[in-house]
């Protein structure tokens, strides 16, 4: 007997498997769920951490770790960079995903369900090319699965236009629908959305400025009526946001024991707030915002200043206050009094300030003032029904409030707008909504400090500083300074690179 | 070249009780020998029951004629029995000359009497038999010179009469007649015939103490495998034999064991008191008879079968072992001391007054084993049977790791059809229970600051649950459990039937069954996160049961033919098939939380209040894979061995191994084995070397294969669950695909060349073996990443790399000092090798190197400390060079061009030596006295390094308010923020020498006709380490691909006191 076919009894193989529609619904899955991955974790260190508006430091060595985190704040990465490599590896594995599943599912008889499903999977297609195109410029173009030929780089423009083209082709197909049935995959609005994003940042993608095509697009979406934004901001990113929340076009479900990934909470809050949002475990201290973002938020009305986390800090009953128990030097180790060693109950006060000790190493000390160092964001509000370290705020991509926004900028860029409306109301319904006086007058500089003010850490300001020119500044409390334009893209993985020959690194890498 | 009748051996020979003629007419028959002798000599000659393997025509008629006054002799190709003492014919007229008489007792080196024995003249075919009580009398003919005492399994002594009239003599076993035959996998060979590279190892040389398992009762004892062995009663000894030659780790770099020719059987059945004989098998030449299975050589252990008659022995020890050594951490007031000297202080949170805790102490205790053998045998000529219980109890010195098993065993052999047919069985069962503990517990007991209390006031552990990975390490043991129960069962089956005379088919049947049944329980205070992240303080109690079935059957087919058996020819041929078939991962794991008392632990799921979190059914069981996979192997074999003149051997095999976990592509391996080996010291040119009386060079050539530790699917593409995502309203789970196929994928090949010498001087009371190997291993197996631009995954396993091994491995053996009462003998092993990758990439897989050993650590997460790079060894460490320190006190880098940096990148990295050895060595010497025997063995290692990270780690003063410093802290600036950061400063030497086993044995001289035999000894193991190393212990698992790294990893090293037993009733 020689007979080498061993049964297969326990796993799904290209034998067992795929056969019925069921099958393919779940066959889709891993489209959604590779987003999940590091939607919320690499790709957003990659499109916050390299802004203004998030930062992590080190705290006497911890989160040091071969100044990853630092690299990404001072604008010195490199090709070898972690996150750099991870979500490359995220996106084109998002890509690849989507087209085998589109090969897989060609083979299917013709119908309503394999109309719309195509259509959706297109679109995750693009939406990941959209990321990638966003992040590294000139990336590899492959739209159909299983060509073992290794690619070369397709230019940006080429990259824009099969975006552009693959979502109007699938608009149609796309359900207009916006409910549960739909919620987490795309729809309709989402196309549009994803296009206005397009053709606003098409000057920076191309070098042609599109921005009456991006009010087009922003006005189908509002016209549909399907979105409006929600009465109370927070509202959007709370644990409980999906389906219900009408204002959100697009979201990546998060759930804290299903679906898990979204680590916001666990990395933004200090140890103590553990108590205070009833969390059941230690959060680890590490993401803040610089002070100078912080300061943007200036209106004491403003319902968007409760996604902050700073000054001193009470227990949930807003009373009791948050003591820890130290000593003088536990306090501060550079307090060099003869009582250092006294016993002292400190009231937590997160530090709006940051005060590097040793700002080379990004450092700024790890006693209870050093701990305090930093504003925190709780957007994404600490879930205290969870019992891991995730949280089950679904990750808002695309939301009504930022079409409203991106309309008004593509007007003020000279965009034109057959329904006439002005960039000036479109913005007073988002600041009406954040209960802060209408604005009288709108110029591109006060549109980009109330976007900065409403987008917030959700994942666009590194597009946005690019488009506004600002990526070049210097903040930081002076600590970035570096200006090379080369790095509006980030480099392609060294990895990558090794890998497949035929790619060339971005210029300045 | 002359006594070659009495040399020819026979495989099996079992007479019954009965006249020895009958018994010499079955020997001619079965030996082809021709006996001569007068019937009336042997008239009323009985003899016992008698069963011998693999043993020589001559040593038979020992054992036949012993306690008759019988001896023989072969004249010209005759065997000639006569009476010892013939009847002295009267010489007629002259009158003999008075001849004298000597008397005397022969004994075995431990004084118990040895009736039997042969006592001759020499030169002359005078001589006598000991009696029962070991004398015997001889009348001296004239001028009797040398008396020459032999008996079979000891070594024959010459002792000059002189005017004695009394001469006593003790003989001293030889332990290369006793393992005159060598296994060599589907059969066996004279040792004088082996062609290729085996050590054999006498259960003589087994290390004594508390030892769980076969392999490490081998440590230290074959120069080129190296075993290391865990203080943790739950952890398998690494074994690595001639270097590591894959890049996969676990099971692929293990060797393949082969337990009473049953391939692949558990070594958890064999308990070490049933060990008749281990056999190394470790070039290609002789292990490519297992094929793909073989690269990283073979194993084969003989256990007991069966007593020549009805006897019982039992065998046990109780030890007690304690740690070998703990790190120096600060107490209490010794880390106050500090901060108080550089200005900082404690949280009162970590400081309870006058508190100082011994957090090692205090996880940590002498641990209690013992171990009991009772066996049992008997039976007649045609049925005879065995069986045997094994208890085996060892804590742990960590306080509630604990091991325990029971093994009973069965053997049954009947023989049928005028003895043509002989049927074998054998049962074994064996039930293991272990307690783990959490690995935190290494670090925690290290870094738990020395100033707080276990407990609360209310008697609650004391936690500090502000700082990541810290955690009370007495809470850490008393909080979480886990408990495991290995049941194996093996059954096994053989019929052999003579189908010629010379031609035998030999049929196995085996089936082993592990049944894992096991439990987890994060109690409801437990802080420690489990794989998801979730506590049980978060769950209030988490429980997780699991269950899981690894079956395999086997079924082996062989014939053995001799069609030449003449004293110039010896030829052997084996053809052989075998099926294989594993099923593994049948079982389940599920959880569940939300307890209202830790009381029941995880015995009652049911109790559970999971609070609409679904179960995990896909948490991984470490060491087990869960889902259902059969994996399937076909073998056809053969082999051919040749003899000429009993000086030139040659052996020949080729094995085809099929395996349905290779790719479709490559499904069959071919993998044939050469070898030669010529017997010098029978040559004539050498026969003028009277001191020289074993010379043997050997030369063997093969190619094996690893496909040891092959997933059955790892070539094909599989879709698998791959998270949840929400459609519809609901999450329900993704399935993708989880594995690229490639249907090219199969074994590494190992292709390896061994020359040997085998020497041996005065009767081989010096003797040795020289090796030199040269083993090149390509195909190797990586998970290369692949571009996601082509893939549906980011890895792909594929056969592209190279790793070469050379090596040089040196035994000695020798016997300085024999006399009656006093024996010394002594065995040296040394081995030398280079490892070398040799390649990584190819066209279609470009990887430049890996990097590897990431220690972690405060701030450094991401740093590696090693590389798997072309042109250096496994276990490269690449790290930057430490420079000293700045004038501020902080600790400096060189930079790639000299220049020194705080914050080195991986540009400023360099080589810097290696963790494997230079030189691996062991020296056993055992000296006896009388009916005292000491033994001891020293073993060690030279030339490697170790990356002491755990020391790295400890190593940050300015975090003292919240970790404990170890006193090599003390003498650091305090403000060196960096002082911890991985470099060439943590990079020790880790050669060692190692007193690793000291046994003091006492034979009782019993002379009880209920005791045979009695013995009582005592052994420490680990009693003594000379090294430079700062750690814990230097001697570091060599298996993995991250070899040397001291990272809080281990189970701390242990040394124990054993009082044992043995007797034999």
């Amino acid at each position: 007997c020689t007979d080498l076919n061993a049964p297969i009894e326990s796993e799904y193989t290209p034998s067992n498997f795929l056969t019925t529609p069921e099958q393919f619904i779940a066959a889709s899955g891993p489209v959604y769920s590779q987003m999940r991955g590091e939607v919320a974790k690499a790709y957003w260190n990659l499109q916050e951490l390299s802004t203004d508006e998030a930062v992590i430091v080190a705290r006497n060595g911890n989160y040091y770790d071969g100044a990853r985190y630092q690299q990404l704040s001072l604008h010195t990465w490199n090709p070898q960079n972690e996150f750099v490599r991870v979500a490359w590896e995220w996106g084109f594995s998002g890509i690849s995903t989507c087209n085998r599943t589109l090969a897989l599912f060609q083979n299917t008889p013709d119908g309503a369900f394999k109309t719309q499903f195509t259509a959706e999977l297109r679109t995750m297609r693009a939406l990941y090319y959209y990321l990638m195109m966003d992040a590294y410029g000139n990336i590899p173009l492959v739209p159909e699965f299983g060509n073992t030929t290794q690619p070369t780089n397709a230019t940006r423009q080429q990259v824009f236009e099969y975006i552009e083209q693959e979502l109007k082709a699938v608009l149609p197909n796309l359900s207009p629908d916006v409910s549960a049935q739909t919620y987490g995959r795309p729809t309709q609005s989402t196309a549009q959305a994803l296009l206005a994003k397009l053709y606003l940042n098409a000057e920076v993608y191309i070098g042609q400025p599109r921005y009456t095509e991006a009010i087009a697009a922003c006005n189908v979406l509002i016209k549909s009526r399907k979105h409006s934004l929600a009465a109370n901001y927070l509202d959007v990113f709370a644990v409980e946001n999906g389906p219900q929340v009408s204002e959100i076009i697009f979201a990546v479900p998060f759930d804290a024991n299903l679906a898990q990934g979204n680590m916001m909470s666990r990395f933004a809050l200090h140890q103590q707030m553990k108590d205070k949002f009833g969390l059941l475990f230690t959060p680890s201290n590490a993401s803040l915002t610089w002070p100078e973002f912080f300061a943007l938020y200036q209106e004491p009305t403003d319902t968007r200043n409760q996604q902050w986390l700073s000054g001193k800090q009470y227990l949930s009953d807003g009373r009791t206050p948050v003591l820890i128990s130290t000593t003088k030097k536990g306090l501060d180790s550079r307090y060099t009094g003869s009582d250092g060693s006294a016993a002292i109950s400190y009231h937590l006060e997160l530090s709006d300030r940051l005060t590097f000790r040793d700002a080379a190493k990004f450092d700024v000390g790890n006693d209870e003032l050093g701990k305090a160092q930093g504003t925190r964001n709780i957007k994404y509000y600490p879930d205290k029904s969870s019992t891991s370290r995730d949280q089950g705020n679904d990750l808002v991509l695309l939301r009504y409030a930022d079409v409203l926004l991106m309309k008004a900028e593509a007007l003020l860029r000279g965009g034109q707008d057959p329904d006439g409306a002005t960039a000036l109301s479109l913005v007073n319904q988002v600041r009406t909504r954040a209960q802060v006086p209408a604005f009288t007058t709108l110029t591109l500089a006060t549109l980009f400090e109330e976007r900065s003010r409403e987008m917030a850490w959700e994942g666009w300001r590194r597009t946005d500083l690019i488009r506004f020119g600002k990526w070049e500044a210097v903040w930081g409390q002076g600590l970035k300074t570096n200006a090379d334009t080369y790095r509006r893209l980030f480099p392609i993985p060294a990895t990558e690179l090794t890998l497949n020959t035929n790619l060339k690194q971005n210029p300045g890498y | 070249a002359q006594a070659q009748n009495s040399t020819r051996e026979v495989a099996y020979f079992a007479v019954p009780a009965g006249p020895l003629t009958s018994a010499l007419q079955q020997l001619q028959r079965q030996a082809g020998v021709s006996i001569v002798y007068e019937a009336r000599d042997l008239q009323t000659t009985q003899v016992s029951a008698t069963e011998l393997r693999g043993a020589r025509v001559g040593d038979i008629l020992r054992q036949l004629l012993r306690n008759q006054p019988l001896r023989f002799e072969e004249k010209q190709g005759v065997i000639i029995l006569q009476p010892t003492n013939p009847a002295a014919p009267a010489a007629p007229g002259k009158r003999a000359p008075q001849s004298r008489q000597v008397k005397g007792r022969v004994t075995e080196a431990g004084g118990a009497a040895l009736p039997g024995v042969t006592v001759l003249v020499k030169g002359t075919t005078v001589g006598a038999v000991t009696n029962g009580a070991g004398e015997y009398t001889l009348d001296l003919p004239e001028g009797a010179e040398t008396l020459v005492f032999s008996f079979v399994g000891y070594l024959a002594r010459e002792v000059a009469v002189g005017e004695q009239a009394t001469i006593d003599v003790a003989l001293v076993q030889d332990a290369k007649l006793l393992n005159d035959v060598v296994v060599i996998g589907y059969g066996s060979v004279k040792k004088g015939e082996v062609t290729s590279a085996i050590t054999s190892v006498d259960p003589r040389e087994f290390n004594r103490g508390v030892v769980a398992t076969p392999d490490q009762i081998l440590q230290g004892k074959v120069a080129g495998l190296n075993i290391t062995r865990s203080g943790d009663p739950n952890a398998t000894a690494s074994v690595v034999l001639r270097g590591a030659s894959s890049l996969r780790t676990g099971q692929a770099q293990e060797p393949f064991y082969v337990i009473d020719g049953v391939p692949a059987a558990s070594i958890n059945l064999v308990a070490p008191d049933e060990i008749v004989s281990i056999e190394v098998l470790k070039d290609a030449s002789a292990t490519a008879i297992y094929g793909a299975r073989a690269a990283n050589g073979v194993i084969l252990i003989t256990t007991r079968r069966q007593k020549p008659s009805a006897a019982v022995s039992y065998s046990g020890y109780v030890g007690l072992e304690q740690v070998s050594n703990t790190l120096d951490m600060l107490s209490g007031d010794e880390l106050r001391g500090y901060l108080e000297a550089n200005s900082k202080s404690l949280s009162p949170a970590d400081n309870d007054a006058g508190t100082n805790t011994d957090w090692q102490k205090e996880v940590m205790r002498t641990g209690l084993s013992h171990n009991h053998t009772v066996s049992y045998g008997g039976g007649s000529e045609k049925s005879a049977f065995n069986a045997s219980v094994n208890y085996f109890k060892r804590e742990g010195v960590m306080n509630t790791s604990d091991s325990e098993r029971l093994i009973g065993k069965i053997n049954l052999d009947q023989k049928t059809l005028q003895d043509k047919l002989q049927l074998r069985f054998t049962l074994t069962n064996s039930l293991l229970t272990q307690h783990l503990i959490s690995e935190l517990v290494y670090k925690n007991m290290f870094t738990h600051l020395p100033t707080t209390n276990i407990r609360n006031a209310d008697g609650t552990y004391k936690e500090n649950l502000t700082r990541t990975q810290y955690y009370n390490p007495v809470a850490l043991l008393a909080q979480n459990h886990e408990e495991r129960k290995i049941n194996t069962l093996l059954g096994n089956a053989s019929a052999q039937l003579t189908l010629l005379k010379n031609l035998t088919n030999t049929l196995s049947l085996s089936m082993q069954n592990e049944a894992v049944k096991g439990g987890s329980y994060q109690g409801r205070e437990s802080p420690v996160p489990n794989a998801a992240n979730v506590t049980g303080l978060a769950a209030k109690g988490l429980a997780r049961r699991y269950s899981v079935e690894n079956s395999r059957k086997i079924l082996e087919n062989y014939l053995t033919y001799s069609p030449l058996s003449t004293a110039a020819h010896n030829l052997k041929v084996l053809v052989g098939y075998s099926w294989q078939e594993d099923k593994n991962g049948d079982g389940f794991q599920t959880d569940t939380r939300g307890f209202v008392s830790d009381q029941l632990g995880y015995n009652n799921l049911a109790l559970g209040n999971p609070g609409g979190v679904a179960p995990n059914y896909d948490a991984a069981i470490a060491g087990y894979s869960l889902g259902i996979s059969t994996l399937r192997l076909i073998s056809l074999y053969s082999r051919v061995n040749y003899g000429l003149n009993d000086r030139y051997f040659l052996q020949v095999s080729v094995r085809r191994d099929g395996s349905s976990a290779f790719g479709r592509n490559n499904r069959w391996g071919t993998f044939p084995a050469a070898s030669l080996a010529w017997n010098l010291a029978g040559e004539n040119f050498l026969s003028g070397f009277r001191k020289l009386n074993e010379l043997k060079l050997r030369v063997g050539y093969g190619i094996t294969g690893n496909s040891l530790g092959f997933d059955p699917l790892i070539a094909t593409q599989r879709y698998s669950s791959v998270g949840t995502f929400y459609y519809n309203g609901a999450f329900i789970k993704a399935i993708g695909p989880t594995q690229n196929p490639n249907p090219d994928l199969k074994w590494e090949t190992t292709a390896m060349l061994n020359v040997g010498l085998d020497f041996g001087l005065w009767q081989n009371r010096l003797g040795g073996t020289v090796e030199y190997y040269d083993k090149r291993t390509s195909d190797l197996i990586w998970n290369y990443p692949v571009s996601t631009t082509q893939y549906f995954v980011n890895t792909l396993y594929a056969n592209v790399g190279e790793i070469s091994n050379k090596g040089l491995e040196l035994t000695l053996s020798a016997q300085p000092v024999q006399t009656s009462s006093f024996q010394w003998s002594l065995t040296g092993t040394l081995a030398h090798n280079v490892n070398k990758v040799e390649k990584l990439a190819n066209e279609q897989f470009r990887l430049d190197q890996v990097y590897t050993a990431y220690p972690g650590g405060s701030g450094q997460s991401g740093i590696s400390t090693q590389v798997v790079k072309t042109g250096y060894p496994v276990g490269q460490f690449f790290l930057p060079e430490y420079a000293g320190r700045d004038e501020n006190g902080l600790s400096l880098f060189y930079k790639a061009d000299g220049t020194t940096t705080g914050s080195p990148t991986l540009n400023d990295y360099r080589y810097q030596g290696n963790a494997q050895p230079r030189l691996l060595y062991g020296l056993s010497n055992t000296v006896s006295w009388k009916n005292l025997d000491l033994n001891f063995f020293l073993r060690g290692v030279q030339g490697n390094k170790i990356l002491n990270a755990t020391l790295a780690n400890l190593n940050i003063p300015a975090q003292s308010t919240a970790n404990n410093l170890p006193a090599f802290s003390l003498t650091e600036p305090y403000a060196d923020n960096r002082a911890n950061y991985y470099s060439n400063r943590y990079l020790e030497n880790g050669s060692y020498l190692r007193l690793d086993n000291v046994t003091l044995g006492y034979n009782l001289p019993l002379k009880s006709e209920y005791v045979k035999r009695a013995r009582v000894y005592l052994t420490s193991q680990n009693l003594l380490t000379l090294t430079n190393y700062r750690g814990i212990d230097p001697e570091m698992s060599l298996g993995g691909l991250t070899p040397g790294l001291d990272n809080n990893n281990f189970y701390p090293k242990t040394r124990s006191y054993v009082l044992g037993v043995n007797l034999d009733f």
